[in-house]
C-alpha cells in the first residue's frame, strides 16, 4: 500500500491533490469495523496509520473544547459533546441557517492491536486530532538473526 | 427552550463545489455551510471552516459579490496511511450577492475553532432611520 508521499519540494497543492486521492480510494472501507456507530455518525472521522499508533481526525467545528469529552475504554473510544449556536439575538433575523446544532456521542472500535485508554486528544481549527498509541506488543520489532 | 437540550447534531455530508469559475489551483472545493442573520446595523455571517488556519482565509467584496476562501492545511497528514475516511478534505469556497450596502472598509473577520465569523457593517444611508410623525 503507497504511504502518502509529502515531499518537502512539492507545494501544497499537489501534496492536497495527493491526499484527496487517497482519502478517496479509502472511502468508508468496509475492512475496518466501526463498532456501534459508523458512517453518517457525528462527527465524521478519517483514521490514519502511524507507526506509533492511529490517528483519528474528526471534523467537529464550533465546539467548547471544555465540554469536548473523550474517553477509552478497552478498544472502544467515545468521543462526545455539544455544539451551541449563539448568535446575540437582537437581531432581524435570518437568511442562511445550515449550521449544525446540538449534542453528539460517538463510539470508535479500534483492532485490538490499539491502546484508546492511552490516547491524546487536541483541539484543533475545528479538527479533534486523537493519536491512540499501540500497544507495545503489537509495535513491530527487529528480529536478530543469531548464528549457531 | 427544553426541545433543544436533547437535540441531536446531525451529520451532513460535505458538498463539493460544482465549479464557478475555473480554478488555477488543483484540488476540490467545497462548499461551507453558513448561517447568516441580519441586525439592524451589520450583516453576520459564520461558515464552518474545520481544518483551515487563520492565515489562509481570504474574505472579498467587490460589486456586491462577497467571496469566501479557505484554504486547508495538509501539513499534519505527512507520512500517513489513510484506514478508513468518511470525508475527503478540500478547500471551502463560496460566493453571496448582497443586497444590502455594506461598508467595505468595516468588515471584520475572525477564525474561531475552524469558524469563520464575518461582521458586515451596513454603510450609513443603508441603516434605517426611524422618522418621527408629528401631529399637527
Amino acid at each position: 500500500m503507497a504511504l502518502l508521499r509529502f515531499d518537502s519540494d512539492l507545494d501544497s497543492f499537489t501534496s492536497l491533490l495527493s491526499l484527496q486521492e487517497e482519502l478517496e480510494r479509502f472511502m468508508r472501507n468496509p475492512a475496518f469495523a466501526m463498532g456501534p456507530s459508523g458512517f453518517g455518525a457525528y462527527p465524521p472521522v478519517n483514521i490514519f496509520d502511524s507507526p506509533e499508533g492511529a490517528l483519528i481526525v474528526a471534523e467537529a467545528p464550533g465546539l467548547d473544547a471544555a465540554k469536548l469529552e473523550v474517553s477509552g475504554v478497552g478498544h472502544t473510544l467515545t468521543i462526545s459533546g455539544e455544539r451551541v449556536f449563539e448568535p446575540n439575538s437582537d437581531g432581524w433575523g435570518y437568511h442562511r441557517r445550515e449550521l449544525n446544532e446540538g449534542k453528539f456521542s460517538r463510539s470508535i472500535q479500534l483492532p485490538e492491536d490499539y491502546e484508546p485508554a492511552n490516547a491524546e486528544a487536541r483541539y484543533e481549527a475545528g479538527l479533534l486530532i486523537v493519536r491512540v498509541p499501540r500497544s507495545e506488543h503489537a509495535k513491530p520489532r527487529q528480529i536478530t538473526v543469531q548464528t549457531a | 427552550m427544553a426541545a433543544k437540550e436533547t437535540r441531536e447534531i446531525a451529520t451532513k455530508e460535505k458538498q463539493q463545489l460544482a465549479k464557478p469559475q475555473e480554478q488555477t489551483r488543483p484540488g476540490r472545493y467545497y462548499v461551507p455551510d453558513v448561517n447568516i442573520y441580519e441586525f439592524e446595523d451589520s450583516l453576520k455571517l459564520w461558515a464552518d471552516m474545520p481544518g483551515v488556519k487563520e492565515k489562509d482565509v481570504n474574505v472579498t467584496l467587490k460589486n456586491g459579490v462577497l467571496t469566501i476562501v479557505g484554504q486547508v492545511a495538509t501539513d499534519m497528514y505527512a507520512g500517513l496511511r489513510p484506514l478508513y475516511t468518511e470525508y475527503n478534505v478540500g478547500n471551502y469556497y463560496r460566493e453571496f450577492s448582497l443586497n444590502e450596502d455594506i461598508d467595505e472598509s468595516k468588515i471584520r473577520a475572525t477564525l474561531r475553532n475552524g469558524v469563520l465569523e464575518l461582521v458586515l457593517p451596513k454603510k450609513e444611508h443603508a441603516k434605517p432611520r426611524r422618522i418621527e410623525v408629528r401631529s399637527v
